[in-house]
């Protein structure tokens, strides 16, 4: 590990020292701020995926000795005894069962690296995705108008110079989170990040130096500055075969959109371009119909989910320290089953957090039974962890990043020990 | 004491009233102009006045519109635009062929159902077996569907948000009166709701049509009474089901009072965001107290029962209605308006004070009314709307002077849109140099502005759409309620620019799929002898009255390269333009299906209302159509 980062100091400073070419003038002005302040440390990567649509959290990490929800659910509920004629959760702890088909989850749980808060949610009850989303991206669950989303407030937080990688989503549009005065990128694909002619590379190159002449002389500052980044980064990812990307230690990522978005977000990081941020989303967790047991929707979902996670770890090899990855989503789902074999909107589920700092190898939280007086309206698991308690750990363990005040304004309450200290 | 100062305030509106209404029938050159625009002591020509006055006010312009401006005299350009009333037989006839747009609420919510609902319903029509349902990705599948809701005579929902993203697109790019439609935009934004919330979605083209478009230049109160009221707004901020029964606050979890799904209660969103975003500003003096208060004023502010929509509160408001009849609600003290809906019954009917003003006990629909009134009057509003205006057409940061100035006619004019726009286009601070080039156009004003200044025919509206959402700006899917901020810095990123620099390169080189450019016929169907010389007259014909020298000087050795010239035309002869003209409009972008009676003229009009002649297009000068592409991408365009 640190024989990597020395390497790393040294080339890196080394190439800036000569001004070779090709280093990112942004990468070496980030660079050289830490160096003014006698300190050069390598950034730390939080990586956050939106599970959009309500990922059922009692299906994903099912508390299996429950005899109410075996009741609720007749044909949703799984067991993790063995059987011949099924496959058996995965049993974490003796009360909690993970769905049998993230099996990719078991090592990094029985390693201690990933940990799960089961029962968190919002404190606000609303079952709309869209209210519950916003709330949440906002970070402010009882105020709509809130301009910003909390890991762009986080962006704002960091303190020291910025690249212009330092934030990215690979979304298509800038997702809620984001939102904010603190400059990031939203790019769903990192091939597209050239000047393009299709059919005519030639003219592609000769127009890409005349928008660089340009941009460089332009009287708006803002203009000027970022079309130099933009050359840089263009020119940075020109040297990288983006297409041709080869993920370290066999690592194998599902072909989805997800799979798709942690390649791209390994690739930046194995870049060093100051990436800190990465946001990604995950879709079809709004099960209403069908949901399926151990086949089906949600057991294709959640095996997508953590083989995409799971190979983003592997490729991260040695930069494992630097990166700690959390999902989430907007709430949980009804404790009893629909008419249509699936479940409706709820309130508390469950999500992951990886790192090599996580406090891993246990459900934290606070799951009762699941009686029909322990619910929350009489129908859906509880929420007892609120969500806030959860981010903003991880984003003062990892990031360093502890002003509550601004990442979360209205919340006063306590961390739950998800990090390690 | 009020009534005194009403009086002679109320005597000075009609007559301001009377002398526009007069200037306006009589035509502008019987009267002296009312309106002075201070551009000559800011050290402008009226040409470059004419360039900076239409870059703000218009989606953008040609030189031919910035001749005719300065033909016809900018104030009375700019009253004309007021006026809203120049003939768009253009849009008219673009717009025709698009049935959704004509449709009602009600008619909307049968025609268009939501996706979850077309497959409840083929369920309980026994057409698909609910144990399929998972299936649904299948293609033979879809065309069940597609079959079944043909049957119905229904249409899918994106059909629906498509028609609507392409009229506005098609109004920004072909409206003579464009700043009506720089105000539409403008207001809505403001006012922002949003397709990414599913409950509003279907609500939000009649928003425009019916509560922002016909009052963007009217009185302030109106144009905030008309979104209180319309569907969109009050699903966007749930102010639906707020109600005065039960005081759950804000849906504030309560551990010892457990309630079923339908929290009957008091909801403060709207009520919050319309003085925080709508109306005073986050520092306009409210406290939290007078956010809960208001909320109790607009308890009971609903939608009238569309079809099953609107959840539990609304479908309890039919059964009522059908048990009490719609004949004897108003003796009640239910207000039914079009699909707005006072629910007397859910309404609080407490005393409550906002802002230090009381409102008495059984005060009904009309306190709300009255709220509204006192927020759209309120000094703080005032300032609030004038820095608004004063940010998307001047600058990010405009001078403070500039806008006590609209304020103060904000208050002195009754919260008249329209006084306020001429307060500021006449105020020095409008045309001083800080104000030149300052803003960065939005994606989407940089994308119809580069179609109107290449005269480009726009076939496939939403091919365009797909470009402005790459660079950055998803037209009505901003989720949160402050609508997209309003400065460059949010725009200008790494990715948002290069994308910025490729659609000009994909738009001049037609490989815009139903976006036609022809430049040669943009140009007289003269070829330039040169790229030089292309530079120089497209430069100047893009971009008017700006100083362009030194991007000539830095462009200029580059394209004289022989060589490369050489190498980029053949490079290109290798490859054809994805567009073929003839073959442009048959097939109006990536629907799955194009729905019947949906055709789309032969030939769409050019801005200037030629048909295109199609023998020229398209590939046949790769360098001229490069040279444009860079212009359009160059940091220069990107500013207004």
């Amino acid at each position: 590990m640190a024989s990597r980062r020395g390497f790393i100091k040294a080339g890196g400073l080394a190439l800036f020292g000569i001004s070779v070419g090709g280093v990112p003038s942004f990468v070496a002005r980030a660079a050289n701020s830490r160096k003014s302040i006698g300190l050069y440390k390598k950034n730390k990567i939080l990586v956050c995926i939106f599970q959009r649509g309500a990922m059922d959290g009692l299906m994903a990490v099912t508390p299996f000795n429950d005899e109410y929800l075996k009741a609720a659910r007749p044909t949703l509920s799984m067991s993790a005894a063995k059987a011949q004629d099924t496959t058996p959760l995965i049993d974490l702890d003796g009360r909690f069962g993970m769905h049998p088909s993230m099996t990719a989850f078991e090592p990094l749980f029985r390693d201690k690296r990933l940990a799960i808060v089961h029962g968190i949610g919002s404190p606000n009850n609303t079952r709309s995705h869209f209210d519950a989303q916003d709330y949440m991206e906002s970070g402010t669950p009882f105020n709509k108008g809130t301009s910003s989303g909390w890991l762009n407030r986080a962006t704002g937080l960091l303190g020291h110079d910025a690249t212009p990688f330092r934030a990215v989503s690979l979304t298509s549009s800038m997702p809620r989170s984001f939102y904010g005065d603190n400059p990031s990128v939203a790019i769903s694909n990192l091939q597209d990040f050239a000047i393009q002619l299709k059919g005519n590379p030639m003219g592609a190159n000769m127009a890409a130096k005349s928008f660089e002449e340009l941009y460089d002389q332009t009287s708006s500052a803002l203009l000027n500055k970022t079309g130099k980044e933009s050359f840089d980064a263009v020119k940075l990812l020109q040297k990288t075969d983006v297409r041709n990307y080869q993920p370290a230690n066999n690592a194998v990522y599902p072909n989805s959109p997800l799979g798709n978005s942690l390649k791209q977000i390994a690739q930046l990081i194995k870049m060093d371009v100051g990436l800190e941020v990465a946001f990604a989303e995950s879709g079809g967790w709004d099960t209403h119909f069908n949901q399926g047991a151990v086949t089906g929707i949600f057991s294709r979902n959640v095996l997508d989910l953590s083989t995409s996670i799971a190979a983003f770890w592997t490729d991260m090899g040695t930069y494992q320290d630097d990166v700690t990855l959390m999902t989430m989503t907007e709430f949980g789902r009804t404790v009893k089953q629909n008419g249509t074999g699936g479940t409706d909107h709820g309130r508390a589920s469950c999500n992951f957090i990886l790192g090599n700092n996580v406090s891993g190898g246990v459900v934290h939280g606070d799951v009762k039974t699941l009686a029909i007086e322990n619910l929350e309206d009489g129908r859906d698991l509880a929420v007892t962890t609120d969500f806030r308690a959860v981010f903003s750990e991880v984003a003062d363990r990892h990031l360093r990043i502890n002003n509550d005040t601004v990442l979360f304004p209205d919340w006063k309450g306590q961390k739950i020990g998800v990090m390690n200290a | 004491m009020k009534k005194s100062l009403r009086t002679p305030l109320f005597a000075l509106l009609v007559i301001t009233t009377i002398v526009s209404f007069s200037s306006f029938i009589g035509g502008p050159s019987l009267f002296t102009p009312k309106l002075k625009f201070p551009y000559k002591k800011a050290g402008l020509t009226e040409r470059q006045a004419a360039a900076h006055l239409l870059s703000r006010f218009t989606f953008g312009a040609t030189t031919a519109e910035v001749d005719a401006a300065v033909k016809m005299g900018l104030e009375n350009w700019f009253e004309q635009q007021l006026a809203m009333s120049l003939p768009d037989d253009t849009v008219k006839q673009l717009l025709s062929s698009y049935d959704a747009l004509q449709l009602s609420n009600a008619d909307i919510v049968k025609t268009y159902p939501r996706p979850g609902k077309i497959l409840q319903m083929a369920v309980k029509d026994g057409l698909i077996n609910k144990d399929s349902v998972n299936k649904t990705d299948r293609p033979e599948y879809r065309a069940q569907l597609q079959g079944y809701l043909k049957e119905k005579g229904m249409k899918p929902q994106q059909e629906l948000f498509r028609q609507f993203i392409n009229q506005k697109i098609l109004r920004a790019t072909y409206s003579n009166n464009q700043l009506q439609e720089v105000l539409t935009d403008f207001w809505f934004n403001h006012f922002n709701v949003s397709i990414t919330k599913n409950d509003c979605a279907e609500f939000i083209p009649v928003y425009e049509r019916d509560a922002i478009r016909p009052n963007v230049l009217g009185k302030f109160e109106d144009l905030l009474v008309a979104t209180a009221k319309s569907p969109a707004m009050l699903l966007y901020l749930d102010n639906f089901v707020s109600s005065g029964n039960d005081m759950v606050a804000n849906n504030r979890v309560n551990p010892n009072n457990p309630k079923p799904r339908q929290v009957q209660g008091l909801n403060e969103n709207y009520a919050r965001e319309v003085m925080e975003l709508h109306t005073l500003g986050v520092d306009g003096g409210y406290t939290q107290k007078d956010v809960t208060e208001a909320a109790r004023v607009l308890t009971g502010w609903t939608i009238f029962p569309i079809e099953d929509y609107g959840g539990g509160g609304v479908q309890n408001a039919r059964k009522m209605i059908d048990r009490i009849g719609e004949d004897k609600l108003e003796g009640l003290g239910f207000v039914h308006q079009g699909d707005f809906f006072f629910a007397a019954n859910r309404h609080d009917k407490n005393e409550k004070t906002v802002l230090g003003k009381t409102f008495k006990a059984n005060g009904g629909y009309e306190e709300g009314m009255e709220l509204l009134k006192m927020l759209a009057h309120h000094p703080s509003t005032a300032k609030f709307i004038s820095r608004k205006i004063a940010v998307r057409f001047v600058s990010d940061d405009p001078p403070q002077s500039l806008i006590d100035k609209m304020a103060k006619t904000f208050v002195d004019k009754d919260g008249d849109i329209r006084e306020v726009l001429i307060t500021m286009a006449c105020a020095p601070e409008f045309w001083e140099p800080a104000a030149l080039r300052e803003k960065t156009k939005s994606p989407f004003e940089l994308a119809i502005s580069s179609v109107r200044s290449l005269n480009a025919t726009v076939r496939q509206p939403f091919q365009l759409n797909n470009w402005i959402n790459k660079m950055g700006q998803k037209m009505y899917y901003y989720q949160a309620p402050t609508g997209f901020p309003d400065n460059g810095k949010y725009w200008i990123n790494t990715g948002a620019l290069l994308n910025r620099m490729n659609f000009g390169l994909a738009l001049a080189s037609n490989r815009i799929p139903g976006i036609i450019v022809d430049l040669v016929k943009l140009n007289n169907n003269h070829e330039p002898e040169s790229t030089e010389a292309a530079l120089m007259t497209f430069s100047k014909m893009v971009m008017p009255e700006r100083n362009l020298d030194e991007t000539i000087k830095r462009l200029t050795p580059m394209l004289n390269d022989p060589d490369l010239v050489k190498k980029v035309n053949d490079a290109a002869g290798k490859t054809t333009p994805v567009v073929e003209p003839n073959m442009a409009n048959n097939n109006d972008e990536m629907m799955m299906d194009k729905p019947e009676g949906d055709k789309k003229p032969k030939d769409r009009p050019t801005r200037n209302n030629d048909v295109i002649n199609t023998s020229m297009l398209a590939g046949n000068n790769t360098m001229l159509s490069q040279v444009v592409g860079i212009i359009i991408g160059s940091p220069e365009f990107q500013r207004k």
